[in-house]
């Protein structure tokens, strides 16, 4: 029985003008989108891969160790699956510097010179806001007169007069209309798929088709969810005219009002200057980091940095003060850090009896500059995440409140574009950083002569431990996007069950 | 005629869609009023002081002496916030606000660190704000653009999407045509009938909206603020008949009016939503994005030569005319080409986004986001006006200078220089100062061509419609 009423159901649908239109306009919209984006990541992708080069050669032509201030840079690639979710792929800086004197931070990224802009005031879009805009938009208008129309033809009625279930009824209607809603989803997405699969510089991995696969399961939901909603206010109705007006209302309210309304309305614009004591405390412990510093600079034997002298380089008298200027001095993202780097192609003669000073002191001194960063870092982490962390997740969970807000975070988690997918990043480069010291306190580089002066030995660049980063792996993915997945599911039951209350209570 | 559109207005008044549209429609306007309220005091709180601070630095520099007015320039030039900015948005988290002035280049310096060569004071372009410090969830700002651009457009639809095929259905429509009514005459309440329907709610939030704002005593709008607003307002009615017309259309061809609000809503997401992001991208992609780096080697040649047609100047520490005035000769250029650089470059960016937004511009929706942004004095438009009122300052300040230097009889009148200028103080007074200011009639010249554009649309929608409906079987 079940059979027949889903046949019926899917052959009234299918042959209908509105089962073309959605397979068209979807096919239309994703193609069209699918290799507009293809291009805009083979474009970041040469970027990224001119910015890699250009980083690789600028790193080796440094022949101090120091000199890797500023010239040891890491690039985030594209992330190929931004095509179906860009969440803040292109939003977050891609270009990191590596240096021992500071933590590197999402928000210490800068971005690729190559880009321009001013481009970003156009909004940009990905193959999940298509689905998001128009699948629910499909989803309603295959919904609005399932039951409202039936009734008003009468044909309601008739059904009933067989011994069926109204639950029945009701399930077969969901099942046909979902198939229907598959085809276009499907079949557009598999277009975009072979037009990705073309492309030489895109290479999909086969765990990135099971992300894909997410993807479709989400959206599957996330149209379901619509499907309900329309089919409730059929339910709710008498009229379909009344049904079809009532529909588009409800998806105005919450694909477009509802998410741009409350992000006005509470304002989530990070504030840097509420941790401006936290920023202040950071100075201080550089502050004491410098004192200490002179002290040792007064305190021993040794005369202090480079200078110039004469022929070749020779090292400041005792009793000259020297300081550095802090290099980086960025309230808004909380970094205060020295950056030195020195270079002297040859010492002089008469210089030569302090370089093991020297090596002892560029020892100490990048010691206690680590041992600062790693202070700071104890306090600049939780008030980074109070500046920005903490509105960008408040302004994530206000928009789980619509379907839209919830399908866009769970594919977001599945592509790896999301915070987590960018921070796994950071966190790399992070790990990255502490391999590079230890690397360097192993062989002793920071006291090497090497550190300041390439008279002797130049740096050896190719020793260095190299940067990879993987994306995380699908189970994480999953792990991340599974609790809006099953929110999107608990609104799926629980709609399904006030509707079949609606249905069976109603008179036909 | 009007019998029609009275009907029409009747019909729709006591409907449920125009009670949702009402409350929809004030709904935003009060959030967009209160937002305002709260965030432009602060704005311009924060570009007064930037003003200050920057008027400050300019009168130091004059106070110090003629020489030091030419080698530091002004302060830094900080673009006026728009009184408008709640009608459009325009982009303000990503344009620069600010053009700083470069601190004089210090060329070269001695053992002792003592500077023997700076050069002078050059604008410098900024980028445009990378919003890759903010990770929160990027959306839209609720502005009168929005408002108008995508909800009203929406409720346009909402309320003709049966205009035709709705009335087919009930047989009305054959009731109504039994009449002696000429078929235009029919077509024509029925638009008049929509747009007032619509314009009745909308015109209900804007006051609401300004009443809100105007009487709060944070905000000042002058008459020329609510000329403009009257102006936007029309553009808002100007739209919102474009998109009654493609109702009318669709549902005079269509048999059902289920059908018709699908294709409508399609073209909707179609042109509205999809159209603009997309067509930018395509039109961004046409010119290769060339990187600081290769920008740079363009550049650096240049600079080369630079340093090896003075060499024989630079480094000599004589005081005589022919050195002094190669020394100048040499920063006054070295300024000019960063400056041309830079200016290049931004042009360069500039022109891109103006190709995108030339082919966007298909989208109606684009073309009421340009003209908004036009009037309400925000965007990119106003941005570029911006840069223009800076480079004039830059000219006339640097005209006053050789000026003043001139009506000094001590000076060499060898600029940049600091043997060569007049060391006397100057009056802060006599400075010209930097004012950022917009003008209508020039907001009018820009805004011609889409404002043609726009009403084109209207026209051959609504022959359109008249076309179908003429044409159609009752």
């Amino acid at each position: 029985m079940l059979m027949t009423l889903i046949r019926r159901e899917l052959l009234d649908n299918l042959m209908t003008f509105r089962f073309a239109a959605a397979v068209f306009i979807t096919l239309l919209l994703v193609v069209a989108n699918t290799i507009v984006l293809l291009k805009d990541y083979e474009q970041r992708l040469t970027a990224y891969n001119k910015a890699v080069n250009e980083s690789h050669q600028e790193l080796r032509e440094e022949k101090t160790y120091s000199g890797y201030a500023g010239a040891l840079i890491i690039h985030r690639p594209p992330n190929p699956l931004s095509i179906f979710n860009l969440g803040l792929d292109k939003q977050v800086g891609n270009k990191i510097e590596v240096y021992h004197a500071f933590i590197p931070t999402m928000w210490d990224a800068e971005k690729h010179g190559a880009d321009n802009p001013f481009l970003n005031l156009f909004t940009s879009i990905d193959i999940v806001l298509v689905f998001q805009g128009v699948l629910s938009l499909l989803a309603l208008i295959f919904a609005y007169d399932a039951l409202a129309g039936e009734r008003e033809r009468g044909t309601l009625r008739l059904v009933l007069t067989h011994p069926i279930q109204r639950g029945y009824i009701l399930f077969a209607k969901y099942i046909s209309a979902m198939l229907c809603l598959l085809v276009p989803l499907l079949i557009s997405l598999l277009l975009s798929i072979i037009l990705l699969t073309t492309s030489t510089t895109m290479s999909l991995r086969a765990d990135d088709f099971l992300r894909i696969g997410g993807i479709v399961l989400t959206s599957l939901l996330y149209v379901s969810l619509f499907y309900l909603i329309g089919l409730c206010i059929s339910a709710m109705t008498r009229r379909t005219s009344t049904a079809l007006m009532l529909c588009m209302f409800v998806w105005g309210v919450l694909v477009l009002v509802y998410p741009n309304l409350i992000l006005t309305a509470v304002d989530i614009v990070p504030q840097p200057n509420t941790q401006i004591s936290v920023y202040n405390q950071i100075k201080q412990m550089w502050e004491e980091w410098d004192r200490e510093n002179k002290r040792f600079l007064r305190n021993d034997a040794v005369l202090g940095p480079l200078s110039r002298n004469g022929e070749g380089w020779g090292f400041r008298l005792k009793g000259v003060e020297y300081s550095f200027a802090p290099s980086e001095d960025k309230p808004s993202t909380l970094l205060y850090f020295y950056q030195t780097s020195f270079y002297a192609g040859k010492i002089g003669a008469e210089s030569e009896p302090q370089v093991p000073l020297v090596q002892d002191y560029y020892g100490f001194y990048n010691r206690e500059t680590i041992n600062t960063v790693q202070r700071t870092w104890l306090v600049r982490k939780p008030a980074l995440e109070a500046i920005y962390i903490q509105p960008a997740n408040l302004g994530r969970m206000l928009l789980r409140f619509s379907p839209g807000g919830l399908y866009d975070a769970a594919t977001e988690a599945w592509a790896g574009t999301d915070l987590d997918g960018i921070q796994d990043f950071f966190s790399t480069v992070q790990r990255y950083r502490r391999a590079v010291v230890d690397y360097f306190y192993d062989k002793k580089i920071f006291e090497s002569r090497q550190w300041f002066a390439a008279d002797k030995g130049t740096a050896d660049w190719d020793a260095l431990p190299q940067f990879s980063f993987h994306r995380s792996d699908t189970g994480i993915n999953a792990k991340r996007a599974l609790p809006d997945m099953l929110l999107l599911l608990t609104m799926n039951v629980i709609l399904f069950t006030v509707i079949m209350l609606i249905f069976i209570k109603s008179e036909v | 005629m009007w019998h029609i559109t009275k009907r029409e207005i009747y019909d729709n008044l006591n409907s449920l869609r125009f009670a949702l549209t009402t409350v929809l429609l004030l709904a935003l306007m009060v959030t967009n009023a209160v937002k305002h309220l709260r965030e432009h005091p602060k704005r311009v709180q924060r570009y007064q002081d930037a003003v200050t601070e920057s008027s400050d630095r300019l009168t130091a520099h004059a106070d110090g002496s003629l020489y030091k007015l030419a080698q530091y320039g002004p302060g830094n030039f900080y673009k006026k916030p728009s009184p408008l900015h709640f009608c459009a948005n325009g982009g303000e988290s990503i344009l620069p606000d600010t053009i700083t002035v470069r601190e004089p280049p210090v060329f070269a310096t001695d053992a002792e660190n003592n500077v023997i060569l700076q050069g002078v004071w050059s604008l410098s372009y900024p980028d445009a704000n990378l919003q890759n410090k903010n990770v929160g969830p990027n959306v839209s700002q609720v502005d009168w653009a929005f408002i108008i651009g995508y909800i009203l457009s929406l409720i346009a639809l909402w309320f003709t999407f049966d205009a035709f095929s709705g009335e087919r259905e009930q047989g009305t429509l054959r009731l109504m045509l039994a009449n002696s009514i000429p078929r235009h005459t029919v077509l024509i309440g029925k638009f008049l009938g929509a747009l007032f329907s619509i314009s009745i709610p909308f015109a209900l939030a804007v006051l609401v909206n300004l009443l809100l704002i105007s009487t709060a005593n944070t905000v000042h709008l002058t008459a020329e603020a609510w000329g403009r607003l009257g102006i936007i307002f029309c553009l808002a009615l100007l739209y919102t008949s474009l998109f009654v017309a493609l109702g009318l259309l669709v549902s005079a061809r269509v048999q059902q009016s289920a059908v018709s609000l699908m294709i409508l809503l399609l073209t909707w997401v179609t042109f509205v939503v999809f159209m603009p992001s997309t067509l930018a991208s395509i039109a961004s992609s046409f010119s290769p994005a060339t990187s600081f780096d290769e920008f740079w080697k363009q550049r650096n040649p240049v600079k080369e030569d630079l340093w090896d047609k003075y060499d024989e100047w630079l480094w000599s520490s004589k005081l005589d005319d022919k050195t002094l005035r190669g020394k100048s000769e040499f920063y006054t250029e070295n300024a000019e080409r960063d400056e041309r650089w830079h200016e290049e470059r931004s042009k360069y960016r500039s022109s891109q986004v103006y190709r995108a937004r030339a082919i966007t511009g298909i989208s109606p929706a684009t073309l009421l986001q340009h003209l908004i942004e036009g009037f309400a004095g925000t965007g990119f438009e106003r941005h570029l006006q911006f840069v223009e009122n800076t480079q004039r300052y830059a000219r006339q300040l640097r005209e006053f200078v050789a000026d003043t230097d001139r009506a000094d009889p001590e000076s060499l009148h060898i600029l940049g220089v600091r043997e060569g200028t007049s060391k006397k103080p100057i009056s802060p007074e006599s400075v010209p100062r930097f004012e950022d200011t917009l003008n209508l009639s020039r907001d009018f010249n820009t805004a011609a061509m889409e404002l043609l554009l726009l009403t084109l649309f209207v026209l051959v929608l609504l022959s359109g419609a008249y076309l179908a409906f003429v044409r159609v079987e009752v």
